[in-house]
């Protein structure tokens, strides 16, 4: 994935750089409206992740040029304002999704993933990972082509996983993932453990080796090794 | 009372009672002068018979005048004189007609004996001139009477249509809206300086409005964004060395922390937008439609607690911001999960009035202050700005919610029309 960052917070860009460079990702850094403007009109992204506030000018109106010169980037806007009015006028000027701050990373790459998924793969939205196949937007998972049957919940965390491959994920993050940060639930973890621990069955008996990984008590990383 | 009918009926309750009383005492006075007058020529008449008798000797005949008659009786020796005035009626031979008249009863001396003479006059005329004079009067009373609630009813409403235009425009006007409240033209200064001061309070309203929306924004960044940081440096932190368990627990308090700070300060911001009324996608939403997708949401919070779930549902459909009815369900829901017993049960009862979601729990004291930020139950979990936000949100609307305990349940309603 190639990723243009827009961010004026250089502490907030460089854990955003951290956690997605790797795998192939390349990450470019915007810290400003011009620097920004002039990246989008030279060059392509498969994402960009836009935050509102900029010096020198309006998120926002990047956007509304990204969209006159007919640019294909998927647009993730990340902005503070948790302001109704931006998140729809964001939307509706074209952007794919609106993350509030302060966000999980482990959410964001998950957001971004699932993005350029939809840019890329139109229709056919597979995503393979050693012996098991997902079908995103079938919500179909097999395991070495034995059909796994998973629930909604469980489907999405799974896919959460692979968007974070070889990430330590955090409880919390992953609560809010599932269930939203309007239900509460963030402190309360035993759906976690039910969801996670029932998957991770699941799985096994269809044949998958065992990639969740509990870390530190505090998250789950899934990796290969 | 519209100012109008006001108006109209002091102006035309006094000047009733105005011209009445002018009515009266004019025709009073006029009776008063015209009587006068009457008794003059009375005198008049009897100084003429008074010298004819001194100096003839003798009573002038008892001819009668143009409206006049004297007759003469002849009194007993020793009366006193008298001289007096009186209404009497007076017989009109030509007419052969009894009119009102004012007779002079007087004594004169004619060679030592007294006569009496009446004298007397027909009144019939200036009754007449009296009648007419009232007539008149009344008529223009009534004229006047007329012509005043006329203009009030037509040109006075004419006059107040820069008001009533510039009211409706005042009523209709919305903070998030752009445009003058009122432009309507008039030459009246009154009104002319209301349209300014209106426009003027507009201004200063919406560049209030402007400039809170603005500090909202920008204190919700400026918070935000080291809160962002702190967040996203913890994920790289995770994601560098291995931790001991221990480790892991600090980290996942100081996670646990960060989210709370976030969470505590997104309700203290939608407080406050919600007060000020900055929330304005109010749309139609079908209330039950959300209510049971709400409890689909809800419904392994409710399994997990063993609880049993009554559901009875009307249609309703409210005008309301879908995010801000997604939160009071989500504040109430949640509430009447995590303030209820292992096993218990939640009523959630919606009809066209009302909201009732009633649930099993602990007794608690209401304090009255359940509705107040930060008022929580030691016990609770909370921040303790639900309900305060629940609160908040119907006040917007214009619902009232209420709390009661009843039966061992404890009871939120939320009255989509109080009024009623």
């Amino acid at each position: 994935m190639k990723i243009l960052i827009v961010e004026d917070e250089h502490a907030l860009y460089e854990s955003i750089f951290d956690y997605f460079t790797g795998e192939g990702n390349i990450c470019e850094h915007a810290a400003d409206f011009n620097t920004a403007s002039e990246k989008i009109q030279l060059y392509s992204y498969d994402c960009i992740l836009l935050d509102l506030g900029l010096p020198g000018g309006e998120g926002l109106d990047l956007l509304s040029q990204l969209k006159k010169s007919n640019k294909k980037d998927g647009v993730l806007i990340i902005s503070a304002r948790h302001s109704l009015d931006d998140r729809l006028s964001g939307l509706d000027l074209g952007a794919d999704d609106y993350l509030v701050k302060p966000f999980h990373l482990s959410e964001l790459k998950a957001r971004v993933t699932a993005i350029v998924r939809r840019k890329n793969f139109d229709g056919d939205n597979v995503i393979k990972f050693n012996e098991i196949n997902v079908d995103v937007s079938a919500m179909n998972i097999t395991v070495n082509n034995n059909p796994v049957t998973l629930t909604k919940k469980e489907f999405d965390l799974f896919v959460y996983f692979l968007s974070n491959k070889n990430k330590v994920v955090t409880k919390n993050a992953m609560a809010e993932h599932l269930w939203g940060d309007e239900m509460d639930l963030s402190d309360d973890f035993d759906f976690l453990y039910t969801h996670v621990k029932n998957l991770k069955k699941k799985l096994g008996e269809a044949g998958a080796k065992d990639y969740v990984k509990s870390v530190y008590g505090i998250g789950y990383k899934f990796t290969e090794a | 009372m519209k100012l109008s009918t006001r108006y109209n009926r002091v102006n035309i309750l006094t000047s009733s009672i105005i011209l009445i009383i002018t009515g009266i005492i004019y025709y009073f006075f006029i009776h008063l002068i015209l009587t006068n007058k009457l008794d003059k020529d009375l005198a008049v008449e009897e100084d003429e018979i008074r010298q004819y008798t001194r100096t003839y000797q003798k009573l002038p005949l008892p001819a009668s005048y143009l409206d006049q008659q004297v007759s003469y009786r002849e009194l007993p020796g020793n009366t006193n004189d008298i001289r007096e005035f009186s209404y009497t009626t007076y017989l009109n031979q030509e007419e052969n007609d009894r009119e009102p008249g004012r007779s002079l009863v007087t004594t004169v001396h004619l060679k030592g004996k007294n006569i009496q003479v009446t004298i007397t006059k027909s009144r019939v005329e200036s009754e007449d001139l009296v009648r007419v004079i009232l007539l008149i009067t009344l008529g223009v009373t009534l004229i006047l009477l007329v012509s005043l609630f006329l203009i009030n009813r037509f040109v006075l409403n004419r006059l107040w249509m820069p008001f009533y235009s510039t009211l409706k425009r005042m009523k209709s006007f919305e903070v998030t809206k752009i445009g003058e409240v009122s432009q309507d033209l008039t030459e009246i200064d009154e009104f002319i300086e209301l349209n300014q001061s209106v426009n003027a309070m507009a201004d200063r309203v919406k560049q209030d409005y402007r400039e809170l929306k603005s500090f909202t924004d920008n204190a919700s960044h400026e918070m935000m964004t080291p809160l962002a940081v702190i967040n996203s440096k913890l994920d790289s932190l995770l994601q560098t060395e291995s931790f001991t368990a221990q480790q892991g627990a600090l980290l996942e308090d100081i996670y646990q922390a960060t989210g709370r700070l976030a969470r505590l300060h997104q309700s203290l911001l939608l407080l406050a937008k919600i007060e000020n009324n900055l929330i304005t996608d109010a749309q139609e939403l079908d209330f039950k439609d959300l209510v049971e997708s709400k409890v689909r949401q809800f419904q392994e919070l409710f399994e997990r607690d063993g609880l049993t779930v009554e559901v009875r549902l009307s249609n309703k459909t409210v005008i309301m911001s879908r995010y801000l009815a997604d939160i009071v369900l989500n504040n109430l829901f949640s509430n009447a999960v995590r303030h209820n017993l292992r096993d218990g049960r939640i009523v959630i009862a919606l009809s066209k009035t009302a909201l009732v979601i009633s649930n099993t729990g602990k007794n608690v004291n209401d304090t009255g202050r359940l509705f107040d930020r930060f008022s929580k139950s030691p016990e609770s979990e909370g921040m303790g700005l639900g309900l305060a936000i629940t609160k908040q949100v119907c006040n917007l609307y214009g619902y009232h919610i209420n709390y009661e305990q009843m039966n061992g349940m404890h009871q939120f309603s939320i009255f989509f029309d109080p009024e009623s």
